[in-house]
Parts: structure tokens; sequence; C-alpha cells
């Protein structure tokens, strides 16, 4: 997905990784010791079923979420040490999201929803940025439309230049093309990947969708809130040019199985 | 985050603002209106007192005394350059006119009143100083009542006086005062020809001064001060200066402002509980929305800055309309209540300012509490909508309240003098508020517990909606209860307070007082009175005097360290009596052990007098505790000149509302053995009997004032009248406020009841059904509100009369239940607006969520 041609270093780390979320009067484990490494530039897909803790990984991956256990350090700075006033800090500095259900703001127009994380970092020349982005999205006549006035696509591309305004090092989607028709999706991708391209970013994707997840470089199969198998390489469709690690504590059966998905 | 981003993203999110603006306007702008039409009025009256301030005392300073003034005082004046004085002799009397009679206020000035100030007559340019002593300048109102006209005779104290002059105003009487009588003005010479002043009568005696110049306030104090330490006796004298030439009238209209003050700003915080109510619907509604700017790296209190700035803009809004319409209320006083309210009042800004910022300050600290609710918003929302909402920072639950109570303690202490009323008035809305929340989170509790299943699905359902965590019930009940309670209060107080004023005489009571009626003319008055029919002849022999010790400490001592009131008390000419026993309608509260021949008595006995060989006194136990003495201390009086000493023996308990005659100081009977003074007759006459007597007694002892309860009743009523309104038209304020609140609950859970309301017509339920499950929730919040809200007026109602205005006695009981239905039907009401687009909601919405 990117050129990898510049020296990988290691963008985001988190280690042992447990959410235990209150479930009437249970407690129930959603993810159980993950450990993940993302390089700068790379893109990652998180696969696996409904319930699987794929959402939950991602927020605290993010940082909108605090783990019951374990740490996520991004760009050498550990969560764990950060309040919310700091998460928020560190969030508006690296980090950029694009959701399934698109979280535009509906008070904003298209322009003033992607002109937004600009200001908040006062960047100087936001305005022209903004204007370059929704060109580049292809929404430069839609920009002062608000969200109720625009398609699902335009929505997800104001959210994908929203998302890449700031120029994150590190770019969270979940099931970013999970709202859209086959080809609205295929061009969100698209779309999505040039971006990323264009501003060495890496990509964090939360998908059920393969033609996703053959985008990425690599993909981390978790099921029952464990990490069941990782696969390298860039196309699900061609299994073949694939390979299948499983963790330590991993069963091949479940690797394998997994890898297939 | 910059300024230049914050107001972009206030100017933003007030995008969609209208129906917000709509109740926040409704909800503040009665408040401040109610704020602003108070101080709007006291200002106005007041500027337009000091605006004219030498002209109401027609002077610089002036001196007044129940006593002719000390000679020292003049000789003081005189060595003085460029002043200059006016002596004015003031008192009661009776003019008559061929058969008719009435009591005047007579006064007669030196030729040089007024100093300041306008003296207007028909015909123009006449002067009281200067008319010849058969002369007298009359008020309308007294020739209409005696039948006369300029030309005409009328006697006075026997003599007969021509009215050349009707008197069209005077500078240095206060209209909306309570007056005994129409004006009558003459001459010095022509009072002496009168001989209505005689030893022992009720008479005003004062001198006007004029200094050189304008003197500051400084300068007049100055002069004031000086002049009190060079005449002996010095300090018993009352000064005024142009300063403040309306003492009483100031102090009056402070403790207006006061009271009014408060009540206005009850309507005023029950809007700010209005504006916690929109705020927390918006928060509710942007929840997502919160999410997303947290999620993109807003730090909570940039997102809660961002809607506190929207929140104050929109205020401003609700705080113009309520303050330009607090502005108005003077001019409509002064055109409907001309008498009350002077014409030509400036614009009040200080008024307008005042209830801006308190609209501002009221709608910013009851903002914040809801506004936490960006600190419980997860970022990991944007992921899951179910994500744990987080905790508030115990700092920020703090400050928010922190701030709503200096707030409320902060406009309280505005809007009143005192800072201990304004702290137990800021501590009694927490606790009602307290009480009402508790009482609202019980009954939910109890609906909760209800067995619902033996009810049908109507009622389960509202009872369940009323049980369910978190169901806005107890804001909206705390919200509508408080506007019930507030009213309901009001009214009962406002009830009581004219039942007790409007009231007629009570049967047996005196209807008519006979002042200055000298030992030798009682046996005629009686006569007269028994001819015309009169009952309960009353007579009480008075006794002019005036304390110059308490405890051994000389009353120019005590008078250093005393002010308002308690100088009062000490200065004022006192009205001595003397009584053989305990009067009717008095009752011992504490009495010294008898001694002498009684010795060995029980102490509860009723006797008055228990020492043998003292000369005693009693006194009321309210003026004792002001004296600050109790039974076995020494208090003196200079009687006349001549000096007394009492052993305080007694203390009484007296029921003032029987309208009989009663004193505060009765003294051992041969103590004020031949003590110069005059009879005060109470009787009681019927009311066709009252003008003849009047005028036959006219005739016979013009110097007796004749004081008729009747008229004086209808006064007193007339003003009660005026400040029932005010305060009934207060109340209406907040009841309106009330409802408004009520509707922004019932809009509140709007969203929410139409996910309910869809869901239900999914499952089968009609629309009427919908309705009437709704109507049933509303109906219980209402019946809860008016219930608690009533309940608690009751309490308060009870209270305040009973113990604040010492009126004892039950407020009326059904206001409870009434409450409670007419909350009911409040509820009703604004329900059924406020979730008429909700039950309009088609039932797909329930699959697409």
């Amino acid at each position: 997905m990117n050129d990898r041609t510049s020296v990988a270093t290691t963008l985001l780390l988190a280690r042992g990784l447990v959410k235990r979320l209150a479930s009437g009067e249970r407690e129930l484990t959603v993810l159980d010791g993950v450990d993940l490494e993302i390089q700068t530039g790379e893109t990652v897909a998180i696969l696996g079923p409904s319930g699987s803790g794929k959402s939950t990984l991602l927020g605290l991956l993010a940082g909108l979420d605090r783990p019951s256990a374990g740490d996520v350090v991004i760009d050498g700075v550990s969560l764990a040490g950060l309040d919310e006033d700091g998460l928020a800090l560190l969030r508006r500095r690296l980090v950029g999201f694009v959701f399934q259900s698109f979280q535009l703001l509906a008070n904003l127009t298209a322009r003033e929803n992607v002109l937004l994380p600009l200001e908040l970092t006062g960047v100087r020349d936001a305005e022209r940025r903004t204007d370059e982005l929704l060109g580049a999205v292809g929404l430069s006549e839609r920009a002062h439309h608000y969200p109720a006035q625009l398609s699902g696509g335009e929505q997800q591309r104001v959210a994908l230049a929203r998302a890449f305004a700031p120029r994150p090092r590190l770019l969270f989607a979940d099931e970013p093309t999970g709202n859209l028709d086959g080809a609205t999706g295929e061009r969100v991708l698209d779309l999505m990947s040039e971006l990323q391209r264009q501003h060495g970013t890496a990509l964090v994707v939360v998908t059920h969708d393969l033609e996703v997840a053959g985008r990425a470089d690599r993909r981390i199969h978790l099921r029952d809130g464990r990490v069941v198998s990782i696969e390298l390489g860039r196309s699900p469709l061609h299994a073949s040019e694939s390979r299948a690690i499983v963790p330590k504590g991993a069963t091949s059966e479940s690797a394998t199985s997994e890898s297939t998905l | 985050m910059s300024l230049r981003t914050l107001f972009a993203l206030v100017l933003r999110e007030s995008r969609g603002a209208r129906a917000r603006l709509g109740f926040l306007v409704a909800c503040l702008a009665i408040g401040v209106a109610a704020v602003t039409a108070v101080a709007a009025l006291v200002d106005g009256i007041r500027a337009s007192l000091s605006a004219d301030a030498r002209g109401l005392l027609a002077a610089d300073v002036a001196i007044e005394s129940r006593r002719p003034l000390p000679a020292e005082l003049f000789e003081s004046l005189a060595r003085q350059t460029g002043v200059s004085t006016a002596r004015v002799t003031e008192l009661s009397a009776m003019a008559s006119a061929g058969d008719a009679a009435r009591l005047v206020e007579l006064k007669a000035p030196e030729a040089l009143y007024p100093f300041y100030g306008e003296f207007v007559t028909l015909p123009a340019g006449l002067r009281p100083g200067a008319l010849a002593e058969d002369e007298v300048i009359a008020s309308p109102e007294l020739l209409a009542g005696l039948g006369v006209d300029v030309g005409d005779s009328l006697a006075l104290g026997g003599h007969e006086y021509r009215v050349v002059a009707r008197l069209e105003a005077e500078p240095d009487r206060v209209d909306f005062a309570l007056t005994l009588g129409p004006r009558l003005f003459l001459s010095p010479a022509g009072l002496e020809r009168a001989q209505l002043v005689q030893f022992g009568s009720r008479v005003q005696h004062r001198v006007l001064v004029d200094l050189p110049g304008e003197p500051d306030p400084r300068a007049l104090e100055g002069f004031v001060g000086a002049l009190r330490e060079a005449v002996p006796d010095g300090r018993s004298l009352t000064f005024k200066t142009a300063a403040d030439p309306t003492p009483g009238l100031t102090r009056t209209l402070r403790r207006i402002e006061d009271f009014l003050g408060l009540v206005a700003l009850l309507s005023l915080l029950l809007g700010g509980a209005g504006v916690a109510q929109i705020v927390r619907l918006w928060m509710e509604s942007r929840t997502p929305a919160v999410a997303v700017l947290r999620a993109i790296g807003m730090r909570p209190r940039e997102v809660a800055l961002v809607y506190f700035v929207n929140l104050i803009a929109l205020a401003v809004a609700g705080c113009v309309l309520g303050a330009t319409v607090g502005a108005c209320v003077p001019k409509a006083a002064a055109y409907l209540m001309p008498e009350l309210v002077p014409q030509g009042l400036d614009f009040p800004w200080a008024a307008v300012v005042r209830g801006m910022i308190l609209g501002l300050a009221t709608a910013a600290g009851f903002a914040l509490a809801p506004l936490t609710a960006v600190w419980r918003v997860p970022p990991a929302r944007v992921l899951r909508a179910e994500a744990t909402p987080l905790p508030t920072p115990t700092s920020v639950r703090w400050i928010s309240l922190i701030a709503l109570f200096a707030v409320v303690l902060g406009a309280a202490a505005t809007q009143n003098a005192s800072l201990r009323v304004a702290s137990a008035f800021t501590v009694g809305v927490f606790v009602l508020a307290g009480l009402l929340a508790g009482g609202a989170r019980l009954c939910a509790l109890l609906a909760g517990r209800l067995p619902r299943g033996r009810f049908g699905p109507t009622l389960r359902h509202g009872l369940a909606a009323l049980a369910r965590p978190n169901s806005g019930t107890s804001g909206a009940a705390v919200a509508l209860g408080a506007g019930v309670l507030v009213v309901v209060a009001m009214g009962l107080i406002a009830t009581k307070l004219r039942s007790e004023f409007l009231a007629d005489i009570p049967p047996d009571a005196p209807s008519v007082f006979l002042v200055d009626v000298q030992f030798s003319q009682s046996e005629d008055v009686r006569r007269l009175l028994t001819e015309h029919g009169a009952r309960g002849i009353d007579r009480t022999a008075v006794v002019m005097a005036r304390l110059s010790a308490v405890g051994g400490v000389p009353v120019s001592t005590m008078l250093a360290d005393a002010r308002g009131r308690a100088r009062w008390v000490l200065t004022r000419e006192q009205r001595l009596t003397f009584a053989e026993e305990l009067p009717p309608s008095n009752r011992l509260a504490d009495a010294l052990a008898p001694e002498g021949p009684d010795a060995g008595m029980d102490a509860g006995t009723d006797s008055l007098w228990r020492l043998a060989g003292v000369a005693e006194v009693s006194l009321e136990s309210g003026f004792a505790e002001e004296l600050g003495v109790g039974v076995g201390d020494r208090i003196s009086f200079d009687v006349q000149g001549v000096p007394l000493e009492l052993v305080v023996s007694t203390l009484r308990d007296v029921d003032w509302a029987t309208f009989r005659i009663n004193f505060f100081v009765v003294v051992e009977p041969g103590a004020l053995e031949g003590a110069p003074g005059w009879e005060l007759v109470a009787a009681r006459v019927e009311a066709g009997d009252e003008d003849a007597l009047q005028n036959d007694l006219a005739r016979a002892h013009p110097n007796v004032s004749v004081l008729r309860l009747r008229p004086l009743l209808e006064k007193v009523s007339a003003i009660v009248e005026r400040v029932v309104l005010a305060v009934q038209a207060l109340g209406g304020a907040v009841a309106f406020t009330g409802v408004a609140i009520l509707a922004v609950a019932a809009f509140a859970t709007a969203a929410r009841r139409a996910r309910e309301a869809a869901l239900l017509k999914a499952l089968g339920v009609t629309s009427g059904g919908v309705a009437r499950l709704l109507a049933v929730e509303h109906a219980l919040v209402g019946f809860l509100a008016g219930a608690l809200g009533g309940a608690g007026a009751w309490v308060l109602a009870y209270g305040f009369l009973g113990f604040v205005l010492d009126l004892p006695g039950l407020p009326a009981l059904w206001v409870v239940p009434a409450a409670a239905i007419a909350g009911t039907g409040l509820a009703l009401v604004a329900g059924a607006a406020a979730t008429a687009k909700a039950r309009r909601v088609p039932p797909l919405v329930s699959l697409r969520g």
C-alpha cells in the first residue's frame, strides 16, 4: 500500500492490552493480552468476527479508551501516563480517524468539518489546505453543503479529508466502507490509499471487507479478544502470496481457519 | 484553542439554535424583567427624591422635636454667618365649617419658608408666613370636605379664619406618606390666635436652616455634627439634611427593594433552573458531536467552553428582552399609579445593567453543572454508542457546584442589603430544591416498588416511566414544583396579609380615638360621646416624657453608639400612662417576685406592681428588649423637666391586634401625680354617627383631634392592596417561568419519546393509546410536582407568617390538593404540546433505529 522506501521505525507499540467491560453483573474480557507494533507508513488490517474485540482494540490503540491492563506507546509517549487532556492533545497532534458512520458534525458544512482539526492545531494555511484536500477528494463543488445534503460516499470522502487534514502520522479507520455500496467503497479506498501514500501515514483499519484487508501490509486476525494469526503480504485474494504467522499461545487450527477469512 | 477558533466554533454551533433560543428567552426574560422592574421602580422613586432633595426638605437642614426647640439651638444658629432659619410648627386639629368638621394637619411656618422647592397657591403668589392672623391656605381635599371655597370662612380652635387661597403644591410633603388629614396653612400669629398649642399637646416643632452656597453631603454632616455637640440635649433632636431628606421613606424603599428584589430573584432563579434543563437537553442531543470533537483532539474544557459561550450568547437575547420589558414597567406604573410613582423618570440604566448581569450570571451559574456532561462523553463513543461514560473529574463537579452557589449568593446579596438575609435566602433556596428533589426521588422510588401488575397497561406504563432511572422526572418535578411552591406560597402570604389589613374593625374594638383631651374637658367629652351612642368608652391619661437613663447609663452616652431604630427608641417622645391593674389584652411575660403586702403571693399572679416603697414601671416586652432591660433594672424619664426614676417590675406581652389603647410604658399610679398630660379616649361609635360626633366635638372642643379608624384602615388597605398587587404580579411572572420550564422539561425527552412512540406503534399500540400513555406519565409528574410544591408552600407560608410576620394561624390546607390538580393540568397541557411531534412519528422509525 505504501512504497516503504523510507526506513521503517516503530510508531506504535502495544503490550499486553487487556480490556474488561461490565456486562450486567458480570465482567466480560473483550481483549485479552494483545501485543502489537506498527511501523511508520505501514498499513495494518484488523479482522475478526463480530464481538472479537476489533473496535475495542482500535479505541485503545488510538487513545480513545483506556485498557484495563497493558500500555500503548505512540511516538515514544506512553498513553498510560496521560490524562484525558493529554490524550486529546496527542490525538490532535498525531492521530486521524475515519469511521463507518462518517461521524461528521451535522452543524458544520463539509468545508468546516475539514477545517476544524486544522483550526485546533493552529495551522497557518488552514483554509488553503482544506480547499486542496476537498479538491483531492473531488468535493470542491460540495464544500458548502451540510452532511445531511451529501450522499454516504460524499460524507465518507469529507471524513477522509478531515482525517488527513492535520497530516496525522497514524490514521485509524473503523469499517470505512461498511456503509457504502461496492463501487463507492472502492473509490473511497483508492482515495484513502492515495492520501496515505502522499502523507506517509500509518493506517490501522478495522474491517470485515476482504477487499479492504487485501490492501494491507499485515492482517491481524482476532477471535475472542486474542490475536489468533497475523498474515503478511498484500493480497488476501491471492492466498499463496501471503504467509501466516501463529502467535504464541494460538492453535494452528485457529490460525489456519482465521487466515482463510 | 485560539480565540478565533473558539468564536468560529461558537458561531457554527449556534446554527439550528432557534428552539433553544425560544426557550432561553422564555426562561430568562421573565426573571430579568422582574429584577429590572423592581430595581427600576425603586431607583426611579429614589432618584426623583434626591433630584430635588433640598425641595423635599425645603431647606438644607431641618431640626425637629416633639418638644419646643431649645433656645441654645437658635443661639448657636444665630452665631453662624450666612445662615438663615425659619421655624415651622405642625399639629393636628379639627377644622369645621357649618355642620362639617375634619381633622386637619396644621402647619404654621415663618416668613422665609420655604427656602427651596415650590410653594404654589391659587391665586398665585401667597406665602404662608406672610398671611394675616385670620387667614389660611387650605388644600383642595379640605375645601371639598368642608364644602367651602376660597373666600369662605372656617373655624379653628373656636376662631373664624378666611380661606385666602387653595394649596396647589407644598414642597416638603411626600404624597405617599400616610397622613392623618388634609393640610391647612396659617401664619405663626394665626396659630397663636387659635390657642391650640397647650401644655402637653402633640406638636411637631421644626426649624429649617438655609446654609450659604451649595453645601455637599459632607459639609451638611459636619454642620449637623457641630450643632449636636453645641446644643445641650442636642443628641435627642432629630436632624435631617438635604443629603437624605426623607430618611423614613428611604428606609421604606430599602425594605421594599429588599423584599420585592428577592421575590423577583426567585423568578430569575426558576428561569435558571429552566436554563439548566435546556442545557441538559442540548448536551444530550449533542453527545455524538461531543464524542467526535473529543476524538479529533479537543479537550473537554475546550468543548465545554464552546457550548458555554454559545449559551451566553443566546442568554444575552433573553436578558435584553427582559431588561427592556422591565425598564418599561416604571413608565406603566407611573401611568397607572401616579400617586405612588413619579412621572418623567429617566431611562433606568442602572436597573437594566443589574438585570442583565444577574440574568447572565444566573444563566452561567445554572449552565455549568449540565455542561459537565462533556467530561462524561467518552471519545470511544465514536466507535461504540454504548461506550462506558467517563467519570466527571471531582474538581469540575465541585467548581460547577460552588459556582452555582456563588451565583445565587451573589445575586441575593445584590438584591438584598443584608448579607445575613442573602445567606439565609441562598441556603433556603438550596434546601428547598434539595427537599423537592428528594421528594421527587422518593416518589420515583415508591413508584418503582409498586406492584404495577395490578394496574392497567396505561397506568403501568406511566408509573414505569416515573420510576425509570435517569428519566428526568426529578429535574422536571423540581422545576415545576419550585414554580408551584413560589406561586402558592406568595398567594397564601398575600391572602393572609390582605385579610389582616383589610379586615373591618373587630366588633368590640373602638372606632374613634380622641387625642389631646385636656383633663378639664374630660367629662364634657364623655357626655358628647354618650349622646352620640358611643359604647365601650375607654379613657387613659397620657403624660409625655423622654428617656433620660437606662440602667444608670445616661441616654446621651448611649446615643453615641446608637443608630437607626435604637436611636429612635432612645430619643422618641414616650407616652406614659398609669394603671392599677394589668390592662385587658395584656399578659405578664416576666415579673419580679412580690414584696411588701403582696409578699408570699404566687409569682404567677397578674398583679402589675410588685415592690413596696419604690416607684415601678411595667414595659412591653419587645420595647424592653430594644432597650436591653429586664425586670429589676432601673430606667429614668425626664417628665417635662422633672426627673423620674423607676424600677422595671413587670414585662407585658400586648395583643396589638385588638385596636385597644395600649402602651409600651405603664407607670405605677402616684408616680406621675401632678404631671401635665392629656387624655386619650377610645370609643365605639356606629359609622353613621361618626360625622355628627366629629362636628360637635370640633365646635365644643376644637383642640381635640378625632382619629377615625375606618378611613385610616381604608388608607392602609389601599397601600396593602398595591403591595399585594405587586407581589401577585411577580408571582404571575414566577408561574409563567414555571410553565415554560415544564415545557422545556417535556421537550427534553421528546426525542426519546419519539423513538418509544414508534416502537409502541410497531408493537400495535394505536396513536390514541400512545397519547394516553404519555399523558399518564406527564400527569403523574405534574401531580407529583404540584403536590410537593403545594405542600412546600403551605409549610413555608405557615413558617413565614407565624414566625417572621407574627401572624399565627394555619393557611388553608385545600391549597395542597388544588396545587396538585393544577400541576397535573399544566403538565398535561405542556406535555401534550411538547410531544405532539413525537406522537406523529411513524412506526418504521423503530426499524431504522
